[in-house]
Order: C-alpha cells, then sequence, then structure tokens
C-alpha cells in the first residue's frame, strides 16, 4: 500500500473536469486507488465518486494505492494532481 | 414501441430529463463534455427549467450548488445532468434543488428547478449535457437526437 496526500490549490476544486481527468488516469493502473477528504471516502476510478468528495481549493486529499502496479499508480497520479490541481 | 416490438434485457433506456432540443455532444462548447471525458451522453437545449429524472433509481449527488446532479439507475447506469456550462460559477443562484442525495426516485419525478433565463442573463450557456459516467461498462451509448418532452427517450444503453 502507498499513500500520500496532496492540498488542492486550483481555485475550482475538483470539479467535473479534473474528476473525469482523475477518474480516467486512474483507470490506466491495475492497482485500486482509495480517496478520502472532508472525512467522506471515493474510488478515484470512478468520476461519480470523486465529484461527490466535492474537494475545494485548499483542502487535503489523502490517496491510498494498494496492487501490482502500486509505485507506478501512486507516483503517476501524484504528478497528475501536481499538474491539473 | 411497436405491437410485436419487445424491450431488450440488456438495453436501457434513459428518459429525457427536461423538455428541448436534443443535440450531439460535439455541439458542446466545453471540452470536458465535448471530447467525452466524463463520459458518453447527450446534451439538450432546454425548453424550460423543470429538471425529471430520467430513470428509476437513487440520486447519487446533488451538487450543493444545485447547477447538476446524478442518479443512478436500478440497472446501474451512472447518469449526470450538467445544467448549463461553467455554471458551478452561479454557486446557487437560478437553481433551486428538489430533491436530496439518497433519495428513491422514479422516471419523471421533479429533481431541481432552474432559471434558464436568469443563467443565460448571467452570461452561461444553457446548453445541459446528460451524461452516462461509468460509459466503459455499456457495449454502447446510443445518442438520439431531436425534440423531446420529458421522459422521452433520448439515450439507449446496451450492456
Amino acid at each position: 500500500m502507498k499513500r500520500f496526500s496532496y492540498t488542492i490549490t486550483d481555485e475550482l476544486g475538483i470539479h467535473a473536469r479534473p474528476a473525469g481527468l482523475l477518474a480516467k488516469r486512474a483507470s490506466e493502473f491495475k492497482s485500486t486507488v482509495s480517496l478520502e477528504a472532508n472525512g467522506k471516502q471515493g474510488n478515484a476510478k470512478q468520476i461519480l465518486s470523486v465529484m461527490l468528495l466535492a474537494v475545494k481549493q485548499g483542502q487535503t486529499v489523502e490517496f491510498s494505492v494498494e496492487g501490482e502496479d502500486e509505485e507506478q499508480a501512486a507516483a503517476g497520479l501524484l504528478s497528475f494532481m501536481e499538474e491539473n490541481l | 414501441m411497436g405491437l410485436f416490438s419487445f424491450r431488450k434485457k440488456n438495453v436501457i433506456e434513459v428518459g429525457a430529463p427536461v423538455s428541448g432540443e436534443y443535440v450531439s455532444l460535439k455541439e458542446v462548447t466545453d471540452p470536458t463534455f465535448r471530447e467525452e471525458i466524463l463520459g458518453k451522453g447527450i446534451a439538450v437545449l432546454p425548453a424550460e427549467g423543470r429538471i425529471y429524472a430520467p430513470c428509476d433509481g437513487t440520486v447519487t449527488t446533488v451538487f450543493p450548488t444545485g447547477h447538476a446532479v446524478a442518479v443512478t439507475s436500478d440497472e446501474g447506469a451512472e447518469i449526470l445532468i450538467h445544467v448549463g456550462l461553467d455554471t458551478v460559477k452561479l454557486e446557487g443562484n437560478g437553481f433551486s434543488v428538489r430533491t436530496e442525495a439518497g433519495s428513491r426516485v422514479k422516471r419523471g419525478e421533479l429533481l431541481l428547478e432552474a432559471d434558464i433565463s436568469f443563467i443565460k442573463n448571467a452570461g452561461y450557456e444553457s446548453i445541459t449535457p446528460v451524461i452516462v459516467c461509468n460509459t466503459s461498462e455499456f457495449s454502447s451509448v446510443e445518442a438520439k437526437t431531436g425534440r423531446k418532452r420529458p421522459g422521452e427517450t433520448c439515450l439507449e444503453l446496451t450492456k
């Protein structure tokens, strides 16, 4: 299991477009990717689940990545977050 | 549906959530929808602002700003109705939510009311994408364009 956290800097938070892009990116990996924010849990591979977290600017998302490609998945998702959110 | 036709088990019909002209997602200026980043679907130029449940199911998400709502159908299709483009920025103005997350709904039940002229006057496009967020779980998502009243089929999903 790999864990990391990321604090959102985008002023709109995780709105529709980044939620869709994040789900797409997460789905490229075999590992399960769980998110936790605002006391809620979500599945990074499901767009609606990501949107439901309603993460706003300044809030932190905890990522838990588990599976055979967890190293690459965690690294890939962290760079996705840095580039997009 | 004709007298001798029958509903195929693996086809899910999604009802039009609002009356208006249904067009291809390619007509939507926002690339999030046009490029199908949230999934395949259809878009509607709403003739009025009452948004109804597109299917029997459960309201999974109501955005606090009222500009979007998602219903998961009993067959597992996740349908997102996003009223207008960039309307998250209206911060709830022009929208009245008439349901809540977790509610069971029947196709045709009122979900929210949007003030379409308010949205347009505020400088936003009212075009409303209707998206299947879990598109990857279906072998096809067929858009039925044209003028429709609420409840008429606007999408056909095949498992």
